[in-house]
C-alpha cells in the first residue's frame, strides 16, 4: 500500500496504482478521455493532467504511478488553463454538431467543454473531414467527431481480440481506420459505441431515434445465454429502446446477441394478445376465450409439455406446479440439446465463478465453441491467454477464439472415450487414482494422444474444467461425464473449495431445473417421437422453438404436424404456424422475477417495464390454466409461488432470504447438482457410418428471440459459414471434391452444398443447425458420397 | 386657510378632474376597432408556432429535441429517425396548443431557428382537436408566415 496526498487529503491505495485510479477511488474528479479501467493506458488525450509537488511540469495522471508521500493537486489555475487549451485543441476539428449527435447529453467532450473549455473558439480555418466507415449493421460512424483517444483500437486489440480497428498516420493526419470487410468480426462489437467518449461511434440500429435524457432505465438480467449478464434496459414510454451493460454489473461488457435482441422486443413477432386459430389465420381474442379453447385441447387429452429454460425461477416452478396438479401423466421435456437424459455425475452449471476460472492455473475446454456460446466467458479467457496463462482445448474444430491457446487438439466425437481413457492411464502412472477408474479404462481399448494433453493439464494445482456441448450432447454423455468426474477426482480437483468441474449449460436456471424437474424429465426426442406416433394429442409448448433450435428439429416437425399445439410464449416465431392457441407471456424485461445464471449467481428483477399488451407473467398464465382445468390452484400470488420454489428445489433454499430482504442477492450462489454414486461404464458400439456429425452453434441464429430480431439475423447472414463443412482431407480420403454432395444418414439421404475448412477435424461433418442443414442435427454419424440423391 | 376654504367651496378638485376628462373627450382616440383595425405587434410577439424551411425547401428542424425537453408544459412531442440521405429528421412533431403557455422557450432552445412563434394569434377553434398541431400543420404555418418570421428575426437579431 502507498500513502499519498491528493489535494492535501491523505489517501492510501495499493502500490503501483496510477494517480488517476487513486483519484477515482477517492472520488476526486479528474477529467479524462482515453483512459478506460478495462483497457491498457494510452495517455494520448492529455486531459488528465495533475500537478505534483516538486515536479517541473504537470503530469498525465493516468500513466504516472503513485509514490510514497507524493503530493498531488488536481485543481489549480495553471491546470485549468492547460485543460482549456487541451479542449481548444480537441475541438479544432470537431464539428460541434451536438444537436444532431446521439451522444449529445451523455458526452464527455460536451461536458468537459462546458466545464473546462473557453466559451468561444478562435479557430476559423477549414476543419478536416475524414470519411465515415462502414463497420456493419451494429456500429454507426461519424469520424469528424473523433478525438483519436484510441479506445476503440485498444478494445478491438485487447478485448475483442480481432484487431480490426487501427490507426493510420499521425498528428493532424491521424485517422482511425477499420480493417473491416462486411462487418466487425467481433461478437462484442456493440460495446464500441459505449466506450467511445464522443459521438464518433454510435449504436447504429437506434441511431437518430432517441436522446439520452428521454430514457428510463430498468435493471434486468439477460437470458439470451447462460451467462446471465446484468443489463440495463433503456425504455421510452415503456418501449424498449436499447440494452446496455449495467454500470455496477459483474462484467463490463455484454455481447451483441444480448444487446441487439432489443430489436425483437419491438418486432411483429412479439406475442401481445391471446390468439386462437380460425381456419388458416390466428385472430386476437380475449383471455377468457383463449383459455377456454386451450382447455378444450388439453382436458382429458394425452399431453406433452416442452418448455424453454429461460423463464424466471418463478415461471419455471409454476410450470412444474401445473404439471403436478393438472397433467400428472404428461411427459415433460426442456432439454433440446441433450440426447442422454440419465443423471450426470455433475449436472449443468458451473462450480466456479468466471473470475476464478480466469485465475485458475489451468483451464481445460472440452468441445465447446465458447466464443459463440458464451462470449463474455471467452473474453475472460482471452484476457487470461493475453497474460500467457495456459488454456488447453480439445474439440472437433479449432473454433475461432482470437486468443492463443497453449494446447489445441482436434478429435472426432467418437474418440472421447479413448481420450478420457488415455488421460486416466496417464494419471494412473503418476499415482493419481480414483475408485472406479480401472473398470472404466478396461472397457475402452482405444487410446488417443489428446488424452495425454488432457492429463498434462490436469496435474496443475488448480484446474477449471469446462465441459461443453460436444460432450453434453453426446449420445453417451453420462458415461463421458462420469469419466471426466473420475479424472477430476483422481487429480484432486473435485474437493470442496477446489471443485473445478463445470458443465456449461444450454440455458439459464440450470441449477433450479435439475432440482425441480430432475425426477420427471424425459428426452425431447422421445417426446416428439411419441407425438409423431400418435401417442399424444396435444403439445403444450412454453416458449421453446424445437424446430429452430436443438437436436430434434426433424422429429419436432413431424410431431407438430400430427398434434394440436397450445403455445405460451413471449415471441411467436415459427411456432406460430403450428399453434391452435397462443397465450402471451411477459418477457424478461416485464416481470418481477428471479434468474440464476450458470455460475449460480442470483438476480432478482424488481423494476420491470410496464407491459405494452395483454401479456401476463408466466406463473399467472400457468395458474390460470390450472384454474380453468378445474383443479385447485396451488399458488395465488408471487409469494406463494416463491414458497413453492424453495419447497421443490432445496438447493434454492437461500433464495427465500433474498426475497424477504434478509440477504443481498449478490452474496449467495446456488450450487449446481451433483449426482454422487452414479456410475456408468462405456459400452462401445461400433458406428455404422464413417463420419461424425457435429452441429454448429451460431450466436446470431439460435433462439426464438434472436430470430425475431432483424438485426441479428442480418449479422447472422454476414457471418454465416456454409451449411455443411468438412476438412479437405475428409473428402480426399473419400475421393470426392467439394460442391453438391449426398449426406447418407440412417433415416435417408440428403444433398447439400459442402464447403471446405481446414480448421475442422478430419472425419467430422459440421452442420449449421439453422438453415437448410437443420434437419441433419439429429444425426450423430453420417456418410458422404458423390452425386445428388 | 382662506385658499383651502375657497378650494373646498368652489369644488376646485372637481373642476380639475372634469378638465382632464374634457381634454380626453376632444383628444384623438387611441381605441383600436378590432377586427377592422389592428394594433402594432412587437417582433418578439409570441403567437402561433411555426416550423420553418430553408430557402431551398429543406426543413430546418434536425430533431435535436431540445424544444421538447425544455418545454415546461410538456406540449411538444417529437419522434425522429435517420432519413435515407443520412440526416436526422423528425417523423413526428406535435404541439398541443391547449397545453402550450407561449413562454417561447422552444424558440430560445432551437439551434437552427426551426421552431418559431409568429405574430398570429387568431387561431381559436370550436374543437380541441383543431388545436393539436402536427408537423404538416406547423410547416404550413411556416410557409404562410415566412416573410413575417424572417423580418421579425432580422429585427431582433442585434439583441440576441
Amino acid at each position: 500500500m502507498t500513502e499519498l496526498f491528493i489535494n492535501d487529503e491523505e489517501v492510501t491505495v495499493p502500490a503501483g496504482t496510477s494517480i488517476l485510479e487513486a483519484c477515482r477511488a477517492n472520488d476526486v474528479e479528474v477529467p479524462y478521455f482515453c483512459y478506460h479501467p478495462e483497457l491498457s493506458v494510452a495517455a494520448n488525450c492529455r486531459m488528465c493532467l495533475v500537478e505534483i509537488e516538486g515536479w517541473p511540469k504537470p503530469a498525465a495522471s493516468c500513466c504516472t504511478p503513485v509514490a510514497e508521500g507524493m503530493k498531488v493537486v488536481t485543481q489549480t489555475e495553471g491546470l485549468e488553463k492547460d485543460r482549456a487549451m487541451m479542449m481548444e485543441y480537441l475541438l479544432i476539428n470537431h464539428p460541434l454538431d451536438c444537436p444532431v449527435c446521439d451522444q449529445g447529453g451523455a458526452c464527455k467532450l460536451q461536458d468537459y467543454a462546458v466545464e473546462h473549455g473557453e466559451g468561444k473558439g478562435r479557430y476559423i480555418e477549414e476543419k478536416r473531414i475524414p470519411n465515415d466507415k462502414d463497420l456493419g449493421p451494429f456500429v454507426n460512424t461519424c469520424m469528424t467527431r473523433c478525438i483519436h483517444c484510441t479506445r476503440c483500437v485498444r478494445f478491438a486489440d485487447e478485448i475483442a481480440g480481432t484487431g480490426d480497428m487501427g490507426v493510420l498516420n499521425r498528428g493532424d493526419h491521424m485517422l482511425i481506420e477499420g480493417v473491416v470487410e462486411d462487418a466487425l468480426a467481433s461478437e462484442l462489437s456493440g460495446n464500441l459505441p459505449d466506450i467511445c467518449p464522443v459521438g464518433a461511434l454510435l449504436d447504429k440500429p437506434s441511431h437518430d431515434v432517441s436522446r439520452p435524457w428521454e430514457m428510463t432505465r430498468h435493471k434486468s438480467t439477460c437470458t439470451q445465454c447462460p451467462q446471465g449478464c446484468d443489463i440495463e434496459i433503456e425504455s421510452r414510454n415503456d418501449e424498449v429502446m436499447r440494452i446496455r451493460p449495467a454500470k455496477d454489473g459483474v462484467e463490463p461488457w455484454i455481447c451483441d446477441r444480448g444487446r441487439f435482441v432489443y430489436d425483437a422486443f419491438r418486432s411483429d413477432n412479439r406475442l401481445l394478445s391471446p390468439k386462437v386459430r380460425e381456419g388458416s389465420a390466428l385472430i386476437d381474442v380475449s383471455w377468457d376465450d383463449a383459455i377456454t379453447r386451450a382447455v378444450s385441447l388439453l382436458k382429458g387429452k394425452r399431453v406433452g409439455i416442452v418448455f424453454s429454460p429461460d423463464w424466471s425461477v418463478e415461471g419455471l416452478t409454476a410450470i412444474r406446479l401445473l404439471q403436478d396438479v393438472a397433467f400428472e401423466n404428461a411427459q415433460v421435456a426442456f432439454e433440446l440439446h441433450r440426447r442422454d437424459t440419465r443423471p450426470f455425475a455433475f449436472e449443468e452449471g458451473l462450480s466456479m465463478s468466471t473470475k476464478s476460472i480466469e485465475n485458475a492455473d489451468q483451464v481445460v475446454v472440452l468441445g465447446s465453441d465458447l466464443r459463440q456460446r458464451l462470449p463474455i466467458l471467452m473474453q475472460r479467457l482471452r484476457k487470461r491467454a493475453n497474460a500467457n496463462k495456459p488454456i488447453t482445448r480439445i474439440g472437433a474444430m479449432f473454433y475461432r477464439t482470437n486468443a492463443d491457446l497453449a494446447v489445441d487438439v482436434l478429435i472426432r466425437p467418437r474418440d472421447w472415450h479413448a481420450v478420457i481413457a488415455t488421460a486416466m492411464v496417464q494419471l494412473n502412472e503418476l499415482g493419481k487414482l480414483a475408485a472406479g477408474m480401472d473398470a472404466w479404462i478396461e472397457k475402452v481399448d482405444a487410446r488417443h494422444d489428446a488424452g495425454k494433453r488432457l492429463a498434462d493439464a490436469l496435474i496443475a494445482d488448480s484446474c477449471a474444467m469446462l465441459v461443453g456441448e460436444e460432450i453434453r450432447s453426446h449420445e453417451d454423455a453420462a458415461t463421458l461425464i462420469h469419466g471426466i468426474d473420475l479424472l477430476m477426482r483422481a487429480a484432486g480437483h473435485a474437493e470442496v473449495g477446489k471443485d473445478g468441474r463445470n458443465l456449461l449449460p444450454e440455458g439459464m436456471n440450470a441449477q433450479l431445473l435439475s432440482g425441480v424437474f430432475g425426477d420427471i424429465r424425459t428426452s425431447a426426442g422421445d417426446l416428439f417421437g411419441a407425438a409423431a406416433n400418435g401417442d399424444l394429442d396435444t403439445l403444450l409448448l412454453v416458449g421453446s422453438d424445437p424446430v429452430g433450435d436443438g437436436l430434434f428439429s426433424r422429429q419436432a416437425k413431424t410431431a407438430l404436424e400430427k398434434v394440436d399445439l397450445v403455445q405460451v410464449a413471449a415471441i411467436s416465431g415459427d411456432m406460430g404456424d403450428y399453434a391452435s392457441v397462443q397465450l402471451p407471456a411477459a418477457a424478461y424485461s416485464e416481470i418481477d422475477g428471479t434468474f440464476i445464471n450458470m455460475e449460480g449467481r442470483v438476480r432478482v428483477a424488481d423494476n420491470p417495464l410496464s407491459t405494452l399488451g395483454e401479456q401476463r407473467p408466466m406463473w399467472k398464465v400457468m395458474m390460470r390454466l390450472v384454474q380453468a382445468m378445474g383443479c385447485d390452484v396451488p399458488a395465488v400470488n408471487l409469494e406463494e409461488v416463491r414458497a413453492k420454489v424453495v419447497e421443490l428445489a432445496p438447493a434454492c433454499a437461500e433464495l427465500a432470504d433474498v426475497w424477504s430482504g434478509e440477504k443481498d442477492a449478490r452474496t449467495i450462489f446456488v450450487p449446481s447438482a451433483r449426482n454422487k454414486g452414479t456410475s456408468y461404464l462405456p459400452t462401445l458400439t461400433e458406428k455404422t457410418k464413417t463420419l461424425d456429425l457435429v452441429g454448429r452453434y451460431s450466436i446470431y441464429r439460435e433462439g426464438a428471440w434472436v430470430r425475431a430480431s432483424e438485426l441479428l439475423v442480418e449479422a447472422g447472414n454476414i457471418h454465416a459459414m456454409d451449411d455443411v463443412i468438412v476438412h479437405p482431407d475428409t473428402l480426399k480420403e473419400l475421393g470426392l471434391s467439394e460442391g453438391k454432395l449426398t449426406v447418407v444418414t440412417d433415416s435417408g439421404e440428403f444433398s447439400f452444398d459442402v464447403g471446405l475448412r481446414t480448421d475442422v477435424s478430419p472425419g467430422v461433418v459440421f452442420v449449421a443447425k439453422r438453415g437448410v442443414a437443420g434437419d441433419l442435427s439429429t444425426e450423430t454419424s453420417v456418410d458422404l458420397k458423390g452425386g445428388q440423391s | 386657510m382662506i385658499k383651502r376654504t375657497l378650494k373646498t367651496w368652489l369644488l376646485w378638485e372637481l373642476v380639475m378632474g372634469l378638465a382632464l376628462t374634457g381634454r380626453y373627450l376632444f383628444k384623438k382616440k387611441i381605441t383600436v376597432q378590432y377586427p377592422e383595425e389592428r394594433t402594432w405587434l412587437s417582433p418578439r410577439f409570441r403567437g402561433l408556432h411555426a416550423l420553418r424551411r430553408y430557402e431551398n425547401g429543406e426543413e430546418r428542424c434536425i430533431a435535436c429535441k431540445l424544444c421538447e425537453v425544455t418545454c415546461p408544459a410538456l406540449a411538444i412531442t417529437i419522434e425522429s429517425e435517420e432519413r435515407d440521405d443520412g440526416s436526422r429528421r423528425t417523423t413526428r412533431y406535435d404541439i398541443d396548443m391547449t397545453k402550450c403557455i407561449f413562454c417561447g422557450f422552444c424558440t430560445e432552445a432551437c439551434p437552427v431557428d426551426a421552431i418559431v412563434e409568429t405574430q398570429e394569434f387568431e387561431y381559436a377553434s370550436e374543437t380541441r382537436e383543431a388545436l393539436y398541431y402536427t408537423k404538416d400543420m406547423l410547416l404550413d404555418v411556416g410557409k404562410r408566415y415566412e416573410p413575417q418570421i424572417a423580418s421579425n428575426i432580422a429585427a431582433d437579431a442585434r439583441y440576441q
